[in-house]
Order: C-alpha cells, then sequence, then structure tokens
C-alpha cells in the first residue's frame, strides 16, 4: 500500500505538471482526490490495514494529500500569473496616446488679455466696457481733442454716414465710465476693441485689441501711476523688469507718459520696448464731463487721477516674440495650437 | 525732425556730453529719438594723404602697395585693395590709432607678407557717403596732411519726434534752448533779434493790406534790391544737406536755413513779377493757384492767400506760387516773415492735402515774438551772400498777438498731484526759472510766472506741473500702490462667463479664432442670426466695409484659410462683439459666441481607423454640452442662400442663438472635404439661464425601475413635441424620460416614408420604498395612455 501511494503520488505531480489550464487542473484533483477519486479510494482501504501498520500509512496518506493538494494550489497561482503576463501581451506602450477629441487653445491675444486682466483685478480694479461705435464727443471732445485734430479727420478715422465713428482708442470707456459714475473712487480696466483707418501689414492692423485703465479719486498722484504700472509690467514680464517713463504728450492726461520695459531677445542685447502711454487726467477732461453730468463730481480742484493705456496686440507680439501681426487675426491652426496651454 | 549735432553746437557747447547720454537727455525732456545717424570722423586722425606712387603686391593681385605723404615728412607704405586711383591723388589716410564709425580700428599690421602702416579710405568707410567701390578722392588743392574732418567736419545727426504741443522745438535755436536749460549750459552768442542795419527808406508800406486779419494777425515785408541770385556757399550748403534739405538757390536756401535755425517760416517774392501791391486776403471760391510743386490748386473762401493785384501769389503760410518764386535771374525780392493763425492753416493744408515744412510749423503754432528777428536774420544773410540793399521793415496788421500769459501755481497742488511731498519750493522756483519763466512773485506756498513767448503749451497751472515731472523725471517720485476693493461690476460677470465658455471649448478640442469685426460685403450672406451689419462711411477697401452683424462670416474664412493648408477636421469659435441696424436708424452692439465644425469627430492616429465625420447632431451635442440645459432645436422657415437645415436653438423662451449647415455648393467654394457646421449663440441670453449657486437636491435612496416604450409617430414630429410631454407628466413615480433609438426609412421599404420609429427609456421610482413591479405597471401604462391622447402615436405593445 504504502508503494502504491508513492506511485500514485508521483502520477499526480506528473499530471498536475502537464495540466494547462483550470479545467485540466481541477480534472487532476477529481481523479485522485475527489469522491471516486484514486487517493480517496485507497485511503478507504485503511481499515484493512493492520494496526501496527495504520500509523504509517496513515501519515503516507496524509503526505500524499497534502503533496497533491500544494501542487494543485501552486499549479493554479502559476497559471493565474501566465494568464495575467498575457493580458498585456502584444501591447506596444511606447506608442503615443489616443487624442480624443483633439486639443483645442485659446487664442494667445485672449491669454494675454487675461494674464492683464487677471494682475489688474488682484490690485483692486474692476472691469467697464463701452460700445465701439461711438458719438465725436466721447471719442475726442471729451478727451480734450480740439475739432481740428488730425486724429479726427476721415484719413484716420473710421466715421458711419450718420457722424458716429468707430472709436480710435479704448479712452472712450473713460468717458461713459466717469459720465455714469455715482460716486468716487472710479478704479476701472476696460479691455476691447479699436479702429484706426491704417492698411493692414506686418505692423498694423485696421482693428486692434487694447486695454484701458483709469483711476480716479480725491488725491491721486504720478507716485500711484508709477507704482501701478510698475507693479503691472514687472507682474507680466517678471520681477526684475527695468521699467521707464518718458515724457510724452497726449490731448487727455498732463502729464503724459510713454512707458518701456528693458527686455531681452534671444540671444539679442536687452532693448527698451515702448508698451504703453499713460498720464494724469488733464482737469479739461474733468470740467468737460462735469459739463455733461450737470454736477461736479470730478471737481477739478480737488480729483484727480491717472489713466493709461496699452495695445494687446503689441503685448502679444512681444511677450510670444511674433514677428507679423496678422498671424493675430489669420487663424492658421498652425500658429493658434502654439498656444495651447 | 532731422537735427544737426553740429549746428546745434553753434548754440551751445555739448562736447562735454557723449551722444548716447544726449540721446537720453533728449528721450527725457520728452523728444523721442527715432534714429541716430553718426557721420564723417571724429577722430584727428585720418589725414589727407597724396599718393606718390604705387606697385602690384607681390603675393596678391588685386591689391596694391601705396607709397603715400602724410604730411609729416617720410613716405608711408599702405597695401589698398582699391583700384580707383593715380599717383599724385589725394585720398584720406587713417592712421594707426584712429577709430573709424562702426569702432573699426586702425592698426599697423602685414598684409600677405607685407608691412601696411594704416589704411586708406573711401567716403563709406568714414560715414560721409555711400560706397561708390573705391577711394574718396578729395580736391586736388586739398592740404596734406590736414586732419580729415577739418574739411568735412564730423557730424551727428537726430532724427526726433516732436509732440504736437512743443512747436517751439521745431528748431535748432529751439531745441538748444531746451537743452541748455534742461543741461545748465550758456546758449552761445546772439538771439537773432536785432534789427538789421537799412539805408533805404521802406518804400512798400502803402502797398501791403490785410483783409483777414484774424487769420493772419501780423505780417511783415522787406524789400531788398539788387541781390544776385546763385549757388549757396559751402557753409549754407552743408547745413541744409545735413538735415536731408536740398540746396536751390542762396535766397531760397537762406529762407529755408532760417526756419530750420529758428523756427520761422519765410517766403521770398520775385519783386518785379508781383503786380501790384500785397493783399492778404481769403481766396475767391475756385480760384485757381499754380503753386511751385507745379500743380494747381483750385481754392475756397476758407484759405487764406497772399496775392497781388492780379491773383494769388502763395497759399499763405504753406506753399509759394510758382511765378513769383525767385530764380537765377532775380534782382529784386520781397521778403515775407508772417504769423498766420493755427486752424486756418491746418484747414487749407488737409483739404488740399498739401503739407510743407512751413505749413507743419504754422499749424503746430509758432512764436509771434520772433516773426521779426526771423526776418532780420534773413535780411542778414541775403545781404551777406546775395548783396543788395534792404529797405526798412514795413510792419501790418498791428502787432504780434499774445499767446502767452501768466500762470499762478499752487505748491501744494503740485506737491500732491506729482507725489512729491518733499518737493521745496526753491526747488520748483529752480526748475521753472531755468526754463526760461519769469517769477513774478512767490508767498509761501504760491509763485506767480511769467510765460515765455515760445511756450505756447503753458496755459494753465497743471501745465506748469507737466514741466515739472519732465524736469524732475519719475525716478524721483516714490512709487506708492494702494489696493482699493471695487464692487464687481456687470462686466466683470460678463467677462468671467464668457472666459469660462472659451476654456470650456478650448478642452473640448476647439480653437479660439478672432477674426476683424469690418467684413466685406460679399461675406455678409455667411451670416448666422438675420441681422443687418452697419456699414462704414469710409472703409480702406473693399475687404473691410461693413462692421459685422454675425461672427460666422469670419470663422468660415478661417475654415477657407485652413482648408487652403491642408487641414480638414476644422473646430473653430470666436467670442466677441457683432453690430446691428435697427430699424429704426440708430445700432446696437452684442457679445456673442459662434462655433464652426468639421470633418471628423476625432483626430486620425496610428489605430488607421478614419474616425467618422461629424454630422450636426455632433454640433448640437456640443453646444448642449457647453450649455447644461437642454435646447429645443427648431428649424425656421428662411435658410438663408448660403444655408441649409437652418434652425433656432431654445431654451424654453429664450432664444440662444441659431445653428445651420453651410450649404454644399458654398462649402464647394471654400473646398470643403466634409460638411460645415455653424452656430452663433446669445451671450445674454446664455447668461440668463445660470442663476445663482446651485442648490443640491437629495440623492434617492431607493432604486428605480426602468419600461422602454417604442412608438411609431409622423416623420416630422418634432423631438421637442414628444420632449415636451414627458417633461409634463406629473405622475408621482415619473421621474424623467430619454430617448435611445430613431429609426426612419426614406425608401419606404421598411416603413412608411412619412413615419418615423422612436424608442424612449422611461425611468419609475418612488422616494419612501422600492417599488413593486406591479405599481410600476400600473404608472407605466397611465403614461401611454395619456401619451397617444396627446401625440399622434400608435404605441407597440
Amino acid at each position: 500500500m504504502l508503494s502504491e501511494l508513492d506511485s500514485l503520488k508521483t502520477a499526480a505531480l506528473a499530471a498536475l505538471e502537464s495540466a494547462q489550464d483550470e479545467s485540466a487542473l481541477e480534472a487532476v484533483r477529481v481523479n485522485f482526490l475527489g469522491k471516486k477519486g484514486s487517493v480517496t479510494a485507497l485511503s478507504q482501504g485503511m481499515k484493512d490495514v493492520p494496526v501496527e501498520q495504520k500509523k504509517e500509512v496513515g501519515a503516507k496518506l496524509n503526505e500524499v494529500r497534502t503533496a497533491i493538494t500544494e501542487g494543485i494550489d501552486t499549479k493554479k497561482l502559476a497559471l493565474q500569473a501566465a494568464q495575467d503576463a498575457k493580458a498585456v501581451e502584444g501591447i506596444d506602450i511606447t506608442l503615443p496616446g489616443r487624442p480624443g477629441s483633439g486639443v483645442g487653445a485659446l487664442h494667445p491675444l485672449t491669454q494675454i488679455r487675461d494674464l492683464a486682466i487677471r494682475t489688474l483685478r488682484r490690485m483692486g480694479f474692476a472691469l467697464a466696457e463701452g460700445p465701439e461705435i461711438e458719438t465725436e464727443w466721447h471719442c475726442f471732445d471729451a478727451l480734450n481733442t480740439p475739432a481740428d485734430h488730425p486724429a479726427r479727420n476721415e484719413k484716420d478715422t473710421f466715421y458711419l454716414p450718420d457722424g458716429r465713428l468707430l472709436r480710435t482708442h479704448t479712452s472712450s470707456v473713460q468717458v461713459r465710465t466717469m459720465e455714469a459714475a455715482k460716486a468716487l473712487p472710479i478704479r476701472i480696466i476696460a479691455p476691447g476693441a479699436a479702429y484706426r483707418r491704417d492698411e493692414i501689414d506686418a505692423t498694423h492692423l485696421s482693428v486692434f485689441n487694447q486695454l484701458e485703465g483709469l483711476y480716479v479719486n480725491q488725491d491721486v498722484s504720478l507716485g500711484d501711476l508709477k507704482g501701478t504700472l510698475e507693479y503691472f509690467f514687472r507682474e507680466i514680464f517678471g520681477p526684475g523688469t527695468a521699467v521707464r517713463f518718458r515724457p510724452h504728450f497726449f490731448p487727455f492726461t498732463e502729464p503724459s507718459f510713454e512707458i518701456d520695459v528693458k527686455l531681452e531677445a534671444k540671444g539679442k542685447e536687452a532693448r527698451w520696448i515702448e508698451i504703453a502711454g499713460c498720464g494724469m487726467v488733464d482737469p479739461a477732461v474733468f470740467a468737460e464731463i462735469n459739463k455733461a453730468r450737470g454736477d461736479t463730481l470730478f471737481d477739478p480742484d480737488t480729483t484727480t487721477g491717472f489713466a493709461f493705456g496699452l495695445g494687446l496686440d503689441r503685448l502679444a507680439m512681444i511677450m510670444h516674440g511674433i514677428t507679423d501681426i496678422r498671424h493675430l487675426i489669420e487663424n492658421d491652426v498652425r500658429f493658434l495650437q502654439q498656444f495651447a496651454a | 525732425m532731422q537735427v544737426s549735432l553740429s549746428w546745434l553746437s553753434t548754440h551751445l557747447d555739448l562736447s562735454s556730453y557723449t551722444v548716447p547720454q544726449l540721446s537720453d537727455l533728449l528721450t527725457f525732456a520728452g523728444v523721442e529719438v527715432e534714429g541716430i545717424e553718426e557721420r564723417g570722423v571724429a577722430t584727428d586722425k585720418v589725414v589727407v594723404a597724396q599718393i606718390q606712387s604705387f606697385e602690384q603686391h607681390p603675393n596678391a593681385d588685386k591689391l596694391s602697395v601705396c607709397q603715400v605723404d602724410d604730411g609729416s615728412g617720410a613716405l608711408r607704405q599702405i597695401v589698398c585693395g582699391a583700384k580707383n586711383f593715380k599717383a599724385g591723388d589725394k585720398v584720406p589716410l587713417a592712421l594707426p590709432g584712429a577709430v573709424l564709425p562702426g569702432g573699426f580700428a586702425i592698426k599697423e599690421g602685414k598684409l600677405r607678407g607685407v608691412d601696411s602702416l594704416g589704411m586708406l579710405c573711401s567716403g563709406k568707410e568714414l560715414g560721409i557717403g555711400e560706397d561708390t567701390g573705391g577711394l574718396l578722392i578729395m580736391a586736388a588743392d586739398s592740404p596734406v596732411g590736414t586732419p580729415f574732418n577739418k574739411l568735412n567736419p564730423a557730424d551727428v545727426l537726430f532724427d526726433l519726434e516732436i509732440t504736437p504741443n512743443r512747436p517751439d522745438l521745431l528748431s535748432h535755436l529751439g531745441l538748444a534752448r531746451e537743452l541748455a536749460a534742461l543741461t545748465g549750459l550758456p546758449l552761445k552768442g546772439e538771439r537773432h533779434h536785432a534789427n538789421a542795419s537799412t539805408k533805404t527808406k521802406a518804400a512798400a508800406e502803402e502797398q501791403i493790406v490785410i483783409k483777414a486779419a484774424e487769420a493772419c494777425p501780423l505780417y511783415t515785408a522787406r524789400i531788398i534790391k539788387g541781390v544776385k541770385v546763385g549757388p549757396s556757399p559751402e557753409w549754407l550748403r552743408r547745413r541744409l544737406e545735413s538735415i536731408g534739405l536740398r540746396p536751390i538757390n542762396s535766397i531760397v536756401d537762406i529762407t529755408n536755413y532760417v526756419m530750420m535755425e529758428m523756427g520761422q517760416s519765410l517766403h521770398c517774392f520775385d519783386l518785379d513779377k508781383l503786380k501790384g501791391g500785397i493783399v492778404v486776403r481769403v481766396a475767391a471760391e475756385g480760384e485757381k493757384f499754380l503753386a511751385l510743386d507745379g500743380q494747381t490748386y483750385e481754392l475756397k473762401t476758407d484759405d487764406l492767400v497772399i496775392a497781388d493785384s492780379h491773383r494769388p501769389v502763395a497759399i499763405a503760410g504753406v506753399m509759394g506760387g510758382e511765378e513769383t518764386g525767385v530764380t537765377e535771374g532775380t534782382v529784386n525780392v520781397l521778403l515775407e516773415s508772417a504769423y498766420f493763425a493755427p486752424s486756418g492753416i491746418r484747414r487749407t493744408s488737409r483739404r488740399l492735402g498739401l503739407s510743407s515744412d512751413s505749413s507743419y510749423r504754422f499749424e503746430r503754432g509758432i512764436d509771434p515774438q520772433q516773426v521779426q528777428g526771423g526776418s532780420e536774420l534773413a535780411t542778414k544773410l541775403i545781404l551777406t551772400i546775395a548783396g543788395g540793399t534792404a529797405e526798412d521793415l514795413v510792419q501790418v496788421a498791428g502787432e504780434a498777438p499774445k499767446l502767452v500769459g501768466e500762470v499762478t501755481l499752487d505748491e501744494n497742488r503740485a506737491r500732491k498731484l506729482l507725489g512729491t511731498p518733499d518737493m521745496t519750493g526753491d526747488e520748483i522756483h529752480a526748475i521753472l526759472e531755468k526754463l526760461g519763466l519769469t517769477k513774478k512773485s512767490a508767498s509761501k506756498h504760491e509763485s506767480h510766472w511769467g510765460i515765455p513767448s515760445y511756450r505756447l503749451d503753458l496755459q494753465r497751472p497743471v501745465d506748469l506741473m507737466e514741466e515739472i515731472a519732465r524736469v524732475i523725471g519719475l525716478d524721483r517720485v516714490p512709487s506708492r500702490q494702494v489696493a482699493v476693493a471695487s464692487p464687481v461690476e456687470a462686466a466683470d460677470r460678463i467677462y468671467d462667463f464668457a472666459m469660462n465658455l472659451r476654456q470650456s471649448l478650448a478642452a473640448r478640442g476647439f480653437f479660439e479664432a478672432q477674426t476683424l469685426r469690418l467684413i466685406a460685403d460679399a461675406q455678409l450672406a455667411d451670416s448666422l442670426g438675420g441681422g443687418q451689419g452697419v456699414a462704414v462711411k469710409n472703409p480702406l477697401s473693399e475687404d473691410h466695409t461693413t462692421l459685422r452683424p454675425s461672427i460666422v462670416p469670419g470663422l468660415v474664412a478661417t475654415a477657407a484659410l485652413n482648408i487652403r493648408q491642408g487641414l480638414h477636421r476644422l473646430r473653430f469659435f470666436e467670442l466677441g462683439r457683432v453690430f446691428l441696424t435697427l430699424p429704426k436708424g440708430g445700432s446696437r452692439e452684442e457679445e456673442r459666441l459662434a462655433v464652426l465644425l468639421s470633418g471628423p469627430v476625432s483626430p486620425t492616429s496610428w489605430h488607421g481607423r478614419e474616425p467618422q465625420a461629424a454630422d450636426i447632431h455632433e454640433l448640437v451635442g456640443q453646444i448642449q454640452n457647453l450649455t447644461r440645459t437642454p435646447l429645443e432645436v427648431r428649424p425656421v422657415k428662411e435658410n438663408g442662400a448660403n444655408y441649409l437645415l437652418t434652425s433656432e436653438l431654445r431654451a424654453g423662451n429664450r432664444i440662444l442663438g441659431w445653428i445651420a449647415q453651410l450649404h454644399p455648393a458654398r462649402a464647394r467654394e471654400i473646398n470643403a472635404r466634409h460638411p460645415v457646421y455653424v452656430a452663433e449663440l446669445l451671450i445674454s441670453a446664455l447668461r440668463q439661464g445660470s442663476t445663482g449657486p446651485t442648490k443640491f437636491e437629495e440623492l434617492p435612496r431607493f432604486p428605480g425601475m426602468t419600461r422602454d416604450v417604442a412608438m411609431e409617430v409622423p416623420a416630422d414630429l418634432p423631438h421637442a413635441k414628444v420632449a415636451a410631454f414627458f417633461a409634463t407628466q406629473k405622475h408621482p413615480l415619473f421621474v424623467g424620460a430619454e430617448v435611445f433609438d430613431v429609426f426612419a426609412d426614406p425608401s419606404g421599404t421598411k416603413m412608411a416614408k412619412d413615419r418615423k420609429s422612436i424608442a424612449w427609456t422611461l425611468t419609475y421610482r418612488s422616494a419612501e420604498k422600492t417599488l413593486e413591479t406591479a405599481e410600476v405597471d400600473a404608472a407605466h401604462t397611465a403614461i401611454l395612455t395619456a401619451l397617444e391622447k396627446s401625440l399622434p402615436a400608435t404605441v407597440r405593445r
């Protein structure tokens, strides 16, 4: 009987060795350990074994049963492992991903405008807006621009047959805002389109984008203007950026300045790049607004303010090194996808 | 304006300033330096040399070995590559140690083994001319050994942008005056105010009449007889040429010189060609005038002219006449110096499209006090250069207008505006005084100032504050930041809403476009939404005539451009303003969002399968996901020529916008490979749908059960009708329904052509318990009965 058990064990282990899947394993279990299995059959002969051998045979029987059970478990794990490994067989993980619905992008002008707006909002500016079709008064007269000023003729400004015009700058939003204001302070920014009768070329568009800012209160000073715009441009171009204010002339601010920032182009010496205009609101503007409102909210003796305007197209070109402004209106996907965030 | 440093230096000694320092000085005075050109050489180490002999270089075909006389007594050997010289020629020689324009340093050295102790130079190498392909051959009488810059003085030319408020800087004297103020350097010499000495009493007095005193408050004339007109002397020609003016003849050159020297524009008439006396009057309507530029101008009663008894002889302050100009044959001249009011000159110059250095100055405003001085300086120069005898100056129309007065400065206001509380009264006074203002009186915080006649821009206290700011510069002003909280404005909410839409679309694979708001008439047929745009009166070209009534035309053009680049999967959006003409006149501006979609639903990739092309439902779905409101797509009666399937997009009673398929004929025009779908949405309508923070709804605690229903309905029954039926069912167990299948057979074989089969899944649930099958069945039957009653539907049971 002992030798029979040994040969059963050998046979069972051999059968396990050659089993290729779970069902073959199950067959081995049934053949040897099942109700009618050969090990089960032998164990039923235990009762006929002489008493002095019972202990030895019993131990043998357990040994054989354990060996087969463990063999089955081990083989089962091995088969599972082999199958799991097969699950990723043939997958070339180095391939690129599926594109889904693809990658879109915000227009670079939107991105730069949003950066500017987020920065200025942190400083407490709220947004304002106004119509792009404007009256001459809002675009020029209220902004201290004389009737025979060169900018007002039909060579430089688009007019409608009814005498209105397409605003030549977003500064008209300053006027709209002050006209409607209930109280001071006024602290607004106004992004928007403006129009000039320029032939479209590498550096000019007839419709372009500006960002206007206005802060009016008692005792706003040149120091406020400087502090605000220095902070703004350092947020946009980096903390160490040099900013300088050059005296200039605009009809609606006095004193007026143009702002340059010192920027490095790749591999070139840093140079000053003109980026914005600004100044202290001219008292003549306040006087004109008061006249239109019929009150003295903007008392020129106590009220002061600063205003600034910058070209967003130009800012985007400087920021991204764009060489031709027409890229900004052509919307070639090869251009747009370079700005996918 | 071109400004010559050597010319400026006749007024003040700028030798202690480098060119970059001067450039900075001007820049921070508010004068933009647009260009700097250095001409000639400043170094003494370029001298006149004479070539004594030359021979072929032993080791180089193209080089010669020259022996030159540099004036030192000994011959100097120079290797030279030019061929345009002969022995005896005088040429510029750069000695070792010389630095030429562009920083090129000259050293002793060997060229192909032969010693070369300097360099013979071309004009270009010395910064005084174009490349002529060889050495600059100098005049035969040029003295050997003389520094080149003694014969051709070095100069630096600044191209300056003078802002319109500073006409006083439109001359060398004016700029010198400004630089003197900023640097503290003294102005040299006379200021051109002395009277020219005359021996002859004026005879012209009665012959000059002013009939338009407002436009011409001051007119002076002087007759100079017996002049000999010829070429100007070297110094005068060089001055004019240095700033880009072409010398003509001595008289004309002198008037140009005086203009560039002191800003006074003059005109000289040939006295013998004038018929009768001078009249300053407005032109007759339609009067013709032949100007010096050879053009004939038709004048209006708005234009001021200088006339003789027969005809206009000059458009005042703008241009003289061809027939009475000074020529080589002129013997007697009438020299005009006047003040013309800026607005008239500006009007005439603009209307005629005729502008000159003279009109440029008059329309910005000249110093009335310099009118006489300009005449005096010109007279003096004419007498010196062209000879003749001058009569006394005749001055008519009273006196120079007084354009500036006195200004009182509240110094505390100035300190506040500038943000410089520590600025002392003395400092303020010193700044204004050095700018030429005269302190009339001063108390503790207030001072009273006389303004120089040339500073037309200083009229108000704030103008003086600007001067102070300009002089101290912003470096002196401490930066201040006062953040003040601002309440959120309507514009902020709109901006944030629009930005969310933009980001959602970009995340869904759409590219944001920005197209021009001015579009061509031909593009209007691509518009969606039915509005009429706003036409511009003076468009630049027929490509940009009208403010767009819709964004879609721009997106169609964008699609066309990208198709030309070979792209056929197109996904674009643009968010921006459109312009609508109102029926009763006037216009309205509104913000819209347009979307364009064409081609495969996803980009092609290595999987090799071409993804299916999007259909119009893809675009509806995208909009649905964007707006997160159930959309009703309601076809409209009029498609528009360029569209099919044009439909309104509605949410309840609100029109959100429009959707359509670009007509295949139009799609073929832009070579689209796949159908092109477009939509345009109204931002204001979209925003109405989003109100306040979301209210949380309790999650269902018990499972729901579903029942499907299939029904046959007329093919033209809109989805919205069925959806509306389900949406209005009030059965307590009914939760909602969703369509999951639509079948129609246009061929009529499997189902009648005018019928379609639709299938919906209905969900039932109770908030209190798990439902029994029988309860659900009862509810379902009730709903189906109602369905057949309210809709032309046959339920398949």
